[in-house]
């Protein structure tokens, strides 16, 4: 071990004034799920999935019960399920897993402002969101659909994905935030989106059916891709679907940024 | 560090100098989980450059004693300052703070390198002089050569060098070690010590060591406090803490023939109350002092026993004193409570 004289130790006095910390977060959290397996993999999975679709909807015209327009919904549907469940599962992952892992206290005692902490994990959580569309995108364009159908496919895919994922996210930024286990977090969060999802598999009608779906953000989302993509619909006529996405972004993102400025070693006490 | 009441009748200018040299003023800080109090009125004063101790028994309140000093909770009441900044601007306190907590994780899929050079821009270094930094204490904690590997190949001593260089990343003002050396094997525990004490003489800075190893607090603290259920208990230098624990009995090995004669002169010495010679093995005999005998002649006490007994002839095989280390200070201070 080497000795420090006064003058290099004065010259590590970092500014008084640090700022962008959400920015050096975001920056580690995006090395953790880019640079590790976590984030690869998941985009590979996704990948040879749409692949297996893809192949069975273009190619293999026996087993194509499908016509174009179904399979691109099909496709779109399934890139926003699994980059709004990723974004959600790597969020809840986010605070619970920090402290199951006991890395959060050396975390919470650097400058950086709790919320920033909280945004920086935020956004690379959902970094996942636009990886997953774009490697969707190729797909869809290999259906050769008309280049108009394709736009709006990709654009309404990338609209109502994003106001989930930011929805989700935030869910799973809150859950975690009052989760001392990682497992209760992920499960938790998990079972929210499930709750929300299972919905969109059930035969909604009448007036019951209307509500749900527009109430609930992943069936309004769902519909609306539908609306789009397969029946046609303008972006006008079909916007009233998007309110419920765009409210629970607002919401959910609206109250992590809030209860994000109390963050605690431990949840819910002062310990 | 100086207990805060001992100001009271100080000299204006000493109380001047004494607060200009204080660089961490903690004032009856409190800390209640509900109906339990962890942390009950605690104060000291810590000057540059002086290592402190925190001991206490397990659940006596030392982490969170920590955890409020380096504002990861908030008193219940009571105050601190340090270097002028009130504990009520945490991020303020934070800047000037060093923390190595008793159950630090580690990223284990970082490097070394990359871990404090993370920690180095949560603090506001610029990316280049976070590189710098990182390097510059990965060689003060004898890391470089294992700057790139990742954390989880580290082993435990290792791994509590790397979270010591990150509680230097900010050229902290004050150091809180919280167990440091816990499950380190005796070259570990040397090295972290080693690395404490340079720390604090090189760079002035003042370090608050809890830990449950007594030893390491005679060999590197200065100045001691004692906590036990939330309360101080005693506070001092090492000195001053031993002192109270002073011998109050002695143990004398004689040859087993001269038995009786030793036990006979012993009872005759100055100040022994008592004799005990019931122990298993014959030539041991256990002489207990008068307290109030003892106080008045601390320092010739002890060789009385030695004097009786060579006066009557009896050679003294193995003479051990009971007491007087920071161990026996310790356990008299907290046992019973």
């Amino acid at each position: 071990m080497t000795s420090l004289s006064r003058s290099e130790a004065d010259l590590r006095t970092p500014p008084t004034q640090p700022s962008g910390a959400w920015m050096v977060v975001a920056g580690q959290e995006l090395h953790d799920i880019w640079l590790s397996a976590r984030g690869p993999v998941i985009v590979l999975a996704f990948s040879l999935l749409l692949s297996l679709l893809t192949y069975l909807a273009a190619a293999n015209k026996e087993l194509n019960i499908l016509d174009q327009k179904d399979t691109v919904n099909l496709i779109m549907q399934i890139t926003l399920g699994i980059g709004v469940a990723v974004a959600l599962l790597f969020s809840a992952d986010t605070i619970s897993g920090e402290r199951e892992r006991e890395t959060f206290e050396s975390l919470l005692l650097t400058p950086a402002p709790r919320r920033q902490i909280a945004l920086g994990k935020f956004l690379a959580a959902v970094s996942v969101w636009p990886v997953i569309m774009i490697v969707a995108i190729p797909y869809v364009w290999a259906l050769k659909l008309g280049s108009g159908l394709f736009a709006d496919a990709v654009a309404a895919g990338f609209v109502a994905g994003t106001l989930l994922t930011i929805a989700f996210a935030s869910i799973g930024i809150i859950v975690s935030i009052f989760s001392n286990s990682n497992r209760l977090s992920l499960a938790t969060s998990f079972f929210v989106f499930v709750v929300l999802l299972a919905p969109t598999q059930l035969p909604l009608s009448g007036w019951f059916g209307d509500f749900i779906i527009n109430v609930n953000p992943v069936t309004a989302g769902s519909t609306f891709l539908d609306r789009v993509i397969v029946k046609d619909q303008g972006w006008g006529e079909a916007s009233n679907l998007l309110i419920a996405p765009i409210l629970a972004a607002l919401i959910a993102s609206s109250v992590a940024f809030v209860i994000a400025g109390r963050l605690r070693l431990q949840a819910g006490i002062d310990r | 560090m100086r207990p805060t009441g001992e100001h009271g009748g100080a000299a204006a200018g000493t109380i001047e100098s004494a607060a200009a040299q204080t660089v961490l003023k903690v004032d009856r800080i409190s800390k209640s989980f509900g109906p339990t109090t962890a942390v009950r009125d605690l104060s000291f004063e810590v000057s540059p450059g002086e290592i402190m101790g925190l001991l206490g028994p397990n659940g006596a309140g030392k982490t969170t004693a920590i955890r409020v000093l380096s504002t990861i909770l908030p008193p219940t009441s009571g105050s601190f300052t340090l270097s002028g900044t009130p504990y009520t601007q945490p991020r303020e306190v934070r800047r000037q703070i060093g923390v190595l907590p008793e159950s630090a994780g580690y990223p284990l899929q970082l490097s070394g390198e990359e871990f404090l050079r993370y920690h180095a821009r949560l603090f506001g270094h610029t990316a280049r002089a976070a590189r710098e930094v990182a390097a510059s204490l990965l060689s003060e904690v004898g890391l470089t050569e294992r700057a790139s590997s990742l954390i989880s190949t580290y082993s435990r001593g290792m791994r509590q060098r790397l979270g010591v260089a990150r509680a230097l990343v900010n050229a902290p003002r004050v150091i809180f070690l919280d167990e440091p050396t816990l499950g380190l094997d005796p070259a570990g525990q040397r090295q972290i010590l080693g690395l404490v004490r340079d720390v604090a003489g090189e760079r002035g800075t003042a370090i608050i060591l809890s830990t449950h190893f007594l030893d390491e607090v005679e060999e590197t603290c200065s100045r001691v406090i004692i906590l036990n259920r939330g309360e101080v208990i005693a506070e001092g230098s090492v000195a001053e803490i031993k002192r109270r624990a002073a011998p109050r009995t002695a143990r004398a090995h004689v040859p087993p023939e001269l038995h009786e004669r030793a036990l006979s002169a012993l009872k005759q010495a100055s100040g022994v109350s008592s004799v005990d010679s019931s122990d298993n093995q014959r030539g041991w005999l256990t002489a207990t002092f008068d307290s109030a005998w003892l106080d008045e002649h601390r320092e010739a006490g002890m060789n009385s026993v030695i004097r009786s007994l060579t006066d009557a002839d009896v050679p003294v095989l193995s003479f051990e004193l009971e007491g007087g280390r920071l161990s026996d200070a310790f356990l008299l201070l907290t046992e019973g409570r």
